[in-house]
């Protein structure tokens, strides 16, 4: 809905959004007009009681509660982001950093898999630094074993040292937000968190050999 | 835009929490909830005049605000940015609420609920008589802002609690610089009307 200039006017004049100048003119304008006097004055007056009434600050009733709630639900997103359809945790491996935390030796690449229900692997997630490194992964019945495939890799030294993490369980700790990976002998191997960005954060590892 | 409340000296800075934020650090937006809470459930509640929906979107802005922390370059102050997200969260439930009820609000919203030991009403010593009538002002204030439409209601909260210029407020709502007035005058005038009878009778 339009309103007419003169109505802009009265607003202005509430607010203070006037020059000088322009107040002025204004309050001739008023002294001229009683009508319009009344009018500006009756909604000075409301605008002054809004301000006394409406607080800025209310305080929050059950504010522990409030917060505890906000950490659960982060919490809670974190986890459903690791369902199928989600980024998963094991995604969060796939940061340099964790590599650089956890390699002694020097590493290409990184695996993480877990025992599948027939006993074989299922490789969960890949890492490569190198962008244009493309790893693929699929189990052969054939050979028994889980073959991993690295395109676009270059010709890899003889001495270039492998870390792999063998993975049996997990489990997430929603009050800290973080996911402790455990090996086959239920020891535990790596605690990961993740960041506002969605980036893995080691927290702690099991020094490799 | 809304001025962020100061820091007391020692008090961690906004930015730097933010920072920590960004590294995923809960415990340091655990911090900045605390800072805020108050302020954010307090223009929910102005907007939709219910305590327990207030508190849910308080605490919706929040989440989202987390979940937006990664995008949030700093290029303005965190209750700035935070109060944006407040408000397009309460907006938009008002709106989806306007649009489930044809255009009316639901009574039971205009019932004013203060929680135990809220400060709804200015300190002060003031005389019982005094003091009743005040409540009874802030009582009618509260149930004419939710006679508002979403729209005019927005606009007068945005100017008058959260002293917004107009530029701002065309850009948190977003709309033209002539909607704001025209707004902010359709909405004082209803407001003028929903309380001539209070002033009337306190004359």
């Amino acid at each position: 809905m339009k309103t007419p200039p003169e109505d802009h006017d009265l607003i202005r004049w509430l607010d203070g959004e006037m020059n000088p100048a322009e107040r002025t003119r204004f309050a001739a304008r008023m002294d001229a007009d009683p009508a319009l006097k009344a009018e500006a004055e009756a909604m000075q007056r409301i605008s002054t009681d809004l301000r006394a009434h409406l607080p800025v600050e209310m305080p929050l009733p059950y504010a522990d509660f409030f917060n505890s709630q906000i950490q659960v639900r982060i919490a809670q997103e974190e986890v459903l982001s690791h369902e199928p359809g989600h980024r998963t945790w094991l995604d969060w491996l796939r940061m340099p950093t964790l590599v650089a935390a956890t390699a002694a030796v020097a590493i290409a690449g990184m695996i993480i898999w877990q025992q599948g229900a027939q006993g074989g692997s299922v490789v969960l997630s890949t890492y490569a630094p190198d962008p244009a490194v493309q790893a693929r992964s699929f189990h052969s019945e054939e050979a028994g074993a889980t073959v991993l495939m690295l395109d676009g890799l270059e010709d890899m030294p003889a001495d270039k040292k492998f870390v792999t993490f063998r993975i049996k369980h997990t489990e997430n700790d929603h009050e800290a937000a973080t996911t402790t990976l455990y090996g086959l002998h239920d020891e535990p191997l790596l605690v990961v968190a993740k960041d506002a960005r969605n980036q893995p954060r080691l927290l702690a590892a099991t020094p490799r050999g | 835009m809304p001025a962020s409340t100061a820091p007391d000296p020692g008090e961690v800075p906004d930015t730097d929490l933010v920072k920590r934020c960004q590294a995923g650090d809960t415990r340091a937006f655990d911090v900045l909830v605390n800072r805020y809470r108050n302020r954010v459930y307090a223009m929910t509640y102005h907007m939709i005049q219910n305590e327990t929906e207030a508190w849910d979107l308080a605490q919706e802005a929040f989440i989202k605000a987390w979940r937006a922390m990664p995008g949030f370059k700093l290029d303005s102050s965190f209750y700035t940015w935070l109060y944006r997200i407040a408000h397009n969260v309460t907006y938009d439930w008002l709106r989806k609420k306007k649009i489930q009820g044809d255009g009316e609000f639901d009574d039971s919203r205009t019932e004013h609920k203060v929680a135990a030991g809220a400060e709804a009403v200015p300190h002060g010593f003031l005389a019982p008589d005094t003091a009743l009538k005040n409540a009874e002002l802030g009582k009618r204030i509260n149930d004419a802002i939710s006679k508002l439409s979403p729209e005019h209601r927005q606009v007068i909260l945005l100017r008058e609690i959260e002293g917004l210029q107009y530029e701002e407020i065309a850009a948190t709502v977003p709309c033209s610089l002539g909607t704001v007035m025209s707004r902010l005058f359709y909405a004082r005038k209803k407001l003028q009307e929903l309380l001539k009878d209070t002033y009337e009778n306190a004359a």
